[in-house]
C-alpha cells in the first residue's frame, strides 16, 4: 500500500471540489471493498476523502410513491426498512443474500454500485488484466473463466459485476443521483454501469470527481411479488454464479408487466428488456418463460469452463418468473 | 481406567475465547522487524534479473534478500528421524522457479506495511517456461513408498477373476484441496547471539522442529528453543519447516535482530501445503452374494518438483474389505505446483472417497443394502500386514448407524423420493484410520498447593489436548479436572512427539497414567489428597516423576485400526443445481473415547471439512500461468454454517487395551474419511447420476436435468410420511460406548 493522506469531507461541496482538484484522489465511505483492494495494490490514491460522515444517510419516501436512498444507507438498513421489506422485497433478498452481516453492516450503498469485480486475474498483481494495466492482457480468457461473462463482454474483459443490490436496482429502474463540480445529474441505472469493450479499465460512467448522493427508486406496486434468487458455490458467503431479479404483474393468467435482471452474466447488472418485451401480453406458464429464458441468453458467449451458467441462467430466469408469478416468496 | 472420561469443557476455551491466548505471531518481541515475501509471478523458469534497488530504498527497508545474496542455511538430514522440512529445496538456493509463487525474496523493514510496499517495488525479469499444471498432461512413474510402507501390493491375481456375477470399475477424482488453517503459518525467530535461537511458530511438532532448525543452522537442538502453546490448526501443514520459516530464521541471525513473516492468504495457496489432485480406479468383482472376489485399486497423484510426496490412497484398501485376489498400486507425477503434503487424512481421506462410491455402485449392480454388502465383506486381518486387528467394531458402526438413522425404510429405487417438490436421497458410507501410537515423554508434579502440574512438549493444536491430558491425570490420580494445571508446546519440556497422525491423545494418555501412577508410588500413596499431605509434611518442593509411553509392543502382533459409518440425507433441487445436506449421522469406533465432547468436536470437524471437499473445495491453477486463481476465504469455499446440518456423533466399540495403557486410539482424521462418498452415494440416490468428480458442484448436480416424468411424480414416495413413520432421526445425538 503506498502513502496517502486521509481527511474527512465537511460537505457534499468540499468532498466534490476536493476531488476536482486531485484526480488521484479517492472517496471512501464504508472501506469495504475499496479497503481490501488498497492492500492488494489494486488502487494507489494520493488522499482519501472520507465521505462517510455526511449527510447522505437518509431513507425518505418520494412525493412519487417511490424511496429516496441516501448513498450512505448500510446496506444492513437498506435490507431491513419495512418499506423496502414490503414494496420492494426483491431488493431486501438481493442485499441479505450478499457477504456477510457485519460487511453489511458498514457497506453503504454508494460502496456497492461501485464495487469492483472479484475477477482472480484482477485481483492480483501478479496477473496480467486489461482492467488494473490497460493493454497488458486478459489470461481469463484463455485460463480459469468459470465464473466469468456470457453478455456483452469483449475480448479485452470478460470480468463481471459482482453486485447483488445492483440486480435489484436494475430490475427496479432506479436512478443513481450524482454530484459533481458543475452541480446534480441524474444517471439512469441503466446507463450507470458500462460494458467493457475497448476501455475495461472503466466500471460506470460516474467522473472520478462526482459523488454519488442518492439512489432514487420510483413507484412498482407489482415489486410486491418480486423475486431474488441466488445460485452460488456454497450456501453463504459466496457471490452469485447466477442470480435473478424478477417481478411479474399478472391480470388474470395474462403478462402485464414484468422486470428481468440477471446477475453473474455481464460487466453490469443485466437488464433483459427483450426477454421482457416478447412476455408482456403472454399467458404465465413455464413454456412462456422458458421462451424468454431462451431470448435472454440468446446472444450469450460462453467461454471454457462457463457454458454451464447459460443453462443455469436460464434455469433460473425460468424459476424466479414462476416464483413472482405465484406470488413471490420473502 | 476402564471408565469413560465424560464430557469435559476444554481448559484452553476461556483463553481462546478472551483473547488471552497468545499465537505465534502475536507474541510483542523489543525490537521485532517485519519480513514480507516476494514470490514468482510465473509458474515454470529462471529468473533473468531481480531489481532490489528501489524496494532497498523505500522507507523503513532493513535488508531485501534474494538468491544473490541468500542468507547461511546448512542442509539438514532431513529422514523424519534426525530432522524433516517440508520442501527439500532450501528457500533462495538459485535462481530456478519450480512453480508459480514460489518464494524468491523477502523484504525486511521496520513495519509490516513497509516491508509489503517494498516488496511490491521489487523488479523481477523471467525466462519463462511453459508451466505443466495440467494433471491430465503429466507423465505418471510409479510412486515411491510412502513414510518407508509399499504403495504396490498384490495377494491372488485379480487378471484372472471371471466368474464374478457382477463387475465394476471406474475412475474417481479429487482436484487440489488447500489445509487452510484459521491461523496463517507464521513465524517470529529471535537469536540470542549466534548460536541460540528461539522459534515461536505454530507446530504441531515441537520437538522435530526444534532438531530441524538446530541442523539448518549448524547448532546442537538444546540451542534452539521452539514455543507453540496455541495452533490455530494446521491439518498437517504445520508439522515442519516451510521455506518462509526457514528463510526468516536464517535473516534473523544474518541481521541480529528478531524478525516475524506471516503469510497472506494468497501466499498460503502455494507456499503451505496443499492436498494433491487424484485419480484413482476401482475395480471390485463380486459373487451373486456381494462376496467380493477381487478389488483393484489404480491411483494416480502429483507432486512439486522440489519434493515427493505421494498421497498415499491405497492405504485404505487392505484393510477395509476382504478379497481372495487384490491388488493396488499408485503412480506420481512431477507438475509445477507447490509442494503438497498430509491433509487431514492423507491417503486415507481421497482413498475412501473412490473406495466407499465403488462399494456403494456395486451394491446397486447387485441390488443388495450397501449396509450389508459391507458387513459380508468385512476383513478381519490386515491384508497387507497379515496382522489380525486388535479392535474391530465396524459392525457395530454399520448397525447402530443403520438403526438410528432408519436405514431400513429407505427406498430402493433412485429418484423415488422427493419433499417440497426436491430430490431426497439417503447415502451411507464407512470411514477408517489407523491408530499410530508415537514416543512421548511427560513429567507430573504434584505439588503442596494440593495442585497437579503436568509437562510436555507435545501440543494441543486446537483439539483439545490440554484438556486430554488434564482428564487422564486427574482421573489417575484421583482428584478433580481443576486441579490439574497443564504446560505444553514448548521444547524445554520433555518431548511429547507430534501432534499428526491422529496420535497426540495414544502417544500421550499412556505417559501421563505412568507418570500419574509412579508418582504416587514414589509418595507411597494411593491417590494424590494423601501423597499432598506427605508432601507437605515432608516439606519438600515437590513429588515428580516422568515417564514415557512407546509404540504398542504388539505391532507385531496386531493392527491397530480405527472405524466408522456415516449416514446421511440430501435434497436436490436439480434444475438449479442445488444441493443441502439435511440429515447426518456418524457412528465411530476409537477405541476408548477420552473426552465426549471434544471427540465429538473432533469428528464434527472432520465431516465439515469432509462436506467441504465433497460441495466446494477447490484450488483451481490458471494453465498457462500456473498461479491459483483463489487467493483468499472468500474465493478458496469451504462450509459456511449455512452449508452445515446439525450432525449427529456416536461413538461405539470399547477400549482397545492391546494398543495402549489408555485403549484409546484417536481421533483427529477418522471424521472426515468416507464423507464425500456419502454424500454422492446420496446424491445418486436422489437423482440417479453418479458423480465421480469432486467437488459436487452446481454444473455437475444440473448436467442433463431432466422433469420427474408423471410416472416418477406419482411413484416418488413424499418424506412426509416416511419422516413421519421414522422419528429416530431426532433423537438426541448418545454417546453410548460399552465400557
Ligand atoms: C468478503 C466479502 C464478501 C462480499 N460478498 C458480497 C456479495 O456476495 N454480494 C455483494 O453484492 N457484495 C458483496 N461484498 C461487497 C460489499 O457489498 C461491498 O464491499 C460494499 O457494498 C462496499 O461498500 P462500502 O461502503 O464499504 O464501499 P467502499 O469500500 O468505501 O467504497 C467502494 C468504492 O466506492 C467508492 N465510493 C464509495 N462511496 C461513494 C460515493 N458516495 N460516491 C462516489 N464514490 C463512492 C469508493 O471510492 C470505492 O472506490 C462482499 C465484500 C466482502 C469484503
Amino acid at each position: 500500500m503506498n502513502n496517502f493522506s486521509y481527511s474527512r469531507a465537511t460537505s457534499v461541496q468540499n468532498a466534490v471540489q476536493r476531488a476536482s482538484t486531485d484526480k488521484n484522489a479517492m472517496f471512501i465511505a464504508g472501506g469495504t471493498n475499496l479497503v481490501d483492494r488498497l492492500k492488494v495494490f489494486l488502487d494507489e490514491p494520493s488522499q482519501l476523502i472520507d465521505v462517510s460522515r455526511l449527510e447522505m444517510k437518509q431513507l425518505e419516501p418520494l412525493a412519487s410513491g417511490g424511496l429516496r436512498i441516501g448513498s450512505l444507507v448500510t446496506n444492513t438498513a437498506l435490507a431491513d426498512a419495512p418499506e423496502v421489506r414490503r414494496n420492494y422485497p426483491m431488493l431486501a433478498r438481493a442485499i441479505l443474500s450478499g457477504a456477510s452481516q457485519q460487511i453489511r453492516n458498514v457497506a453503504t450503498v454508494g460502496g456497492n454500485i461501485l464495487q469492483r469485480t472479484r475477477c482472480p486475474y484482477y485481483y492480483d498483481t501478479a496477473f496480467p488484466c486489461n482492467k488494473r494495466e490497460p493493454d497488458s492482457g486478459c489470461p481469463a480468457l484463455t485460463g480459469i473463466n468459470r465464473t466469468h461473462a456470457l453478455l456483452g463482454a469483449s475480448d479485452q474483459c470478460v470480468a463481471v459485476h459482482p453486485s447483488d443490490m445492483c440486480v435489484a436496482l436494475a430490475a427496479l429502474d432506479a436512478v443513481v443521483e450524482v454530484t459533481g463540480p458543475k452541480g446534480k445529474r441524474q444517471i439512469p441505472f441503466g446507463d450507470f454501469h458500462r460494458l467493457p469493450g475497448n476501455t475495461p479499465e472503466r466500471d460506470t460512467n460516474l467522473e472520478p470527481e462526482e459523488l454519488i448522493t442518492a439512489i432514487l427508486l420510483p413507484p412498482l406496486p407489482f415489486a410486491k411479488s418480486g423475486v431474488y434468487l441466488k445460485l452460488r458455490d456454497r450456501a453463504s458467503y459466496a457471490f452469485a454464479l447466477i442470480s435473478v431479479a424478477a417481478a411479474v404483474d399478472l391480470a388474470e393468467e395474462q403478462i402485464k408487466d414484468v422486470r428481468l435482471a440477471i446477475g453473474g452474466v455481464a460487466h453490469k447488472p443485466w437488464r433483459s428488456q427483450e426477454a421482457e418485451q416478447f412476455l408482456i401480453g403472454k399467458a404465465a406458464n413455464a413454456a412462456t418463460f422458458e421462451e424468454a429464458a431462451k431470448i435472454a441468453l440468446q446472444s450469450a458467449k460462453p467461454l471454457a469452463h462457463n457454458r454451464f451458467k447459460v443453462e443455469l441462467a436460464k434455469r433460473a430466469i425460468k424459476r424466479s418468473l414462476m416464483l413472482s408469478a405465484a406470488g413471490g416468496v420473502v | 481406567m476402564s471408565k469413560v472420561m465424560g464430557a469435559v469443557n476444554r481448559k484452553d476455551g476461556r483463553a481462546k475465547v478472551t483473547g488471552n491466548a497468545t499465537y505465534a505471531a502475536e507474541h510483542q518481541i523489543p525490537g521485532l522487524l517485519h519480513g514480507y515475501l516476494v514470490t514468482a509471478s510465473i509458474g515454470s523458469g529462471q529468473i533473468k534479473s531481480i531489481d532490489t534497488s528501489q524496494a532497498e530504498k523505500a522507507k523503513g527497508v532493513v535488508a531485501v534478500f534474494t538468491h544473490k545474496n541468500p542468507p547461511k542455511i546448512f542442509k539438514p538430514s532431513n529422514n523424519f528421524i534426525s530432522s524433516k522440512i517440508y520442501e527439500a529445496r532450501l528457500p533462495l538456493s538459485d535462481a530456478q522457479v519450480h512453480y508459480g509463487g514460489q518464494i524468491i525474496g523477502l523484504v525486511v523493514a521496520d513495519t509490516f506495511e513497509q516491508a509489503k510496499h517494498a516488496a511490491h517495488l521489487v523488479k523481477v525479469e523471467y525466462e519463462t517456461q511453459s508451466p505443466l499444471t495440467e494433471f491430465q498432461k503429466a507423465t505418471f512413474k510409479e510412486a515411491p513408498p510412502f513414510m518407508g510402507e509399499e504403495l504396490k501390493f498384490e495377494k491372488g491375481n485379480v487378471a484372472t477373476v471371471n466368474n464374478a456375477a457382477v463387475k465394476i470399475e471406474a475412475t474417481y477424482t479429487t482436484t487440489t484441496e488447500l489445509n487452510a488453517p484459521m491461523e496463517p503459518h507464521a513465524i517470529i525467530a529471535q537469536w540470542q547471539g549466534a548460536d541460540a535461537l528461539t522459534i515461536y511458530e505454530p507446530t504441531q511438532w515441537v520437538m522435530g522442529s526444534q532438531r530441524t532448525y538446530a541442523e539448518l543452522f549448524g547448532l546442537p537442538a538444546e540451542r534452539v528453543r521452539i514455543i507453540t502453546p496455541y495452533l490455530g490448526g494446521g491439518f498437517g501443514s504445520k508439522a515442519m519447516p516451510w521455506p518462509h520459516g526457514i528463510l526468516c530464521a536464517a535473516v534473523a541471525r544474518h541481521l541480529q535482530r528478531p524478525v516475524k513473516v506471516v503469510l497472506s492468504r494468497r501466499q498460503m495457496t502455494v507456499n503451505a501445503g496443499h492436498r494433491s489432485e487424484t485419480e484413482q480406479t476401482i475395480g471390485l468383482a463380486a459373487a451373486a452374494d456381494g462376496k467380493l472376489m477381487a478389488i483393484a485399486h489404480d491411483v494416480k497423484s502429483s507432486t512439486s518438483p522440489v519434493d515427493t510426496f505421494t498421497e498415499p490412497c491405497t492405504r485404505v484398501t487392505p484393510v477395509m474389505y476382504s478379497a481372495p485376489n487384490l491388488r493396488y498400486a499408485q503412480e506420481l507425477a512431477i507438475m509445477n505446483v507447490g509442494t503438497p503434503t498430509f491433509m487431514r487424512a492423507p491417503g486415507e481421506n481421497p482413498g475412501m472417497w473412490a473406495l466407499e462410491s465403488a462399494m456403494d455402485e456395486l451394491a446397486w449392480s447387485l441390488k443388495l443394502d450397501p449396509v450389508e454388502l459391507r458387513l459380508r465383506n468385512q476383513t478381519q486381518e490386515h491384508q497387507h500386514q497379515n496382522l489380525p486387528f486388535s479392535a474391530k467394531h465396524f459392525t457395530d458402526c454399520l448397525k447402530v448407524g443403520a438403526e438410528r438413522f432408519g436405514w431400513k425404510d429407505r427406498s430402493r429405487q433412485v429418484r423415488s423420493l422427493l419433499r417440497d417438490g426436491q430430490l431426497v436421497g439417503w447415502g451411507m458410507a464407512g470411514a477408517t484410520f489407523p491408530a499410530l501410537q508415537g514416543v512421548a515423554t511427560v513429567k507430573v508434579r504434584l505439588l503442596p498447593d494440593s495442585t497437579v502440574h503436568v509437562l510436555t512438549a507435545g501440543n494441543d493444536m486446537g483439539t483439545g489436548a490440554y484438556t486430554m491430558v488434564a482428564g487422564v491425570a486427574a482421573e489417575t490420580l484421583g482428584v478433580s479436572v481443576e486441579k490439574v494445571r497443564v504446560e505444553m508446546g514448548d521444547s524445554q519440556l520433555p518431548d511429547g512427539g507430534m501432534a499428526g497422525g491422529s496420535m497426540m491423545t495414544a502417544s500421550l494418555a499412556p505417559a501421563v497414567i505412568k507418570a500419574c501412577q509412579d508418582v504416587l508410588k514414589s509418595a507411597d500413596c494411593n491417590d494424590a489428597t494423601d501423597a499432598w499431605a506427605a508432601l507437605r509434611q515432608s516439606g519438600r518442593a515437590a513429588f515428580e516423576a516422568t515417564a514415557t509411553s512407546a509404540p504398542p509392543e504388539g505391532e507385531k502382533k496386531w493392527a491397530f485400526q480405527s472405524w466408522g459409518a456415516h449416514f446421511c440425507e440430501v435434497t436436490v433441487d436439480e434444475e438449479i443445481g442445488r444441493l443441502q445436506i439435511t440429515r447426518w449421522l456418524s457412528v465411530m469406533d476409537i477405541g476408548r473415547v477420552m473426552n465426549a465432547k471434544t471427540a465429538a468436536s473432533q469428528v464434527r470437524g472432520g465431516v465439515i471439512m469432509g462436506i467441504g471437499q465433497a460441495l466446494m473445495e477447490e484450488c483451481l491453477l490458471d494453465p498457462n500461468i500456473g498461479y491459483p486463481v483463489v487467493y483468499d476465504l472468500a474465493t478458496y469455499h469451504f462450509p459456511s454454517h449455512a452449508d452445515i446440518p446439525r450432525i449427529d456423533v456416536v461413538f461405539v466399540g470399547e477400549p482397545d487395551l492391546n494398543f495402549n495403557l489408555a485403549g484409546a486410539r484417536g481421533v483427529g482424521e477418522i471424521g472426515i474419511t468416507g464423507v464425500s462418498a456419502v454424500i454422492a452415494n446420496a446424491v445418486y440416490h436422489a437423482t440417479g447420476k453418479r458423480i465421480r468428480s469432486l467437488p459436487l458442484t452446481p454444473e455437475k448436480l444440473m448436467a442433463d436435468f431432466r422433469a420427474l416424468t408423471a410416472d416418477e411424480t406419482r411413484d416418488a414416495q413424499e418424506m412426509k410420511e416416511l419422516i413421519a413413520s421414522n422419528k429416530s432421526h431426532e433423537r438426541v445425538a448418545g454417546h453410548s460406548q460399552n465400557v
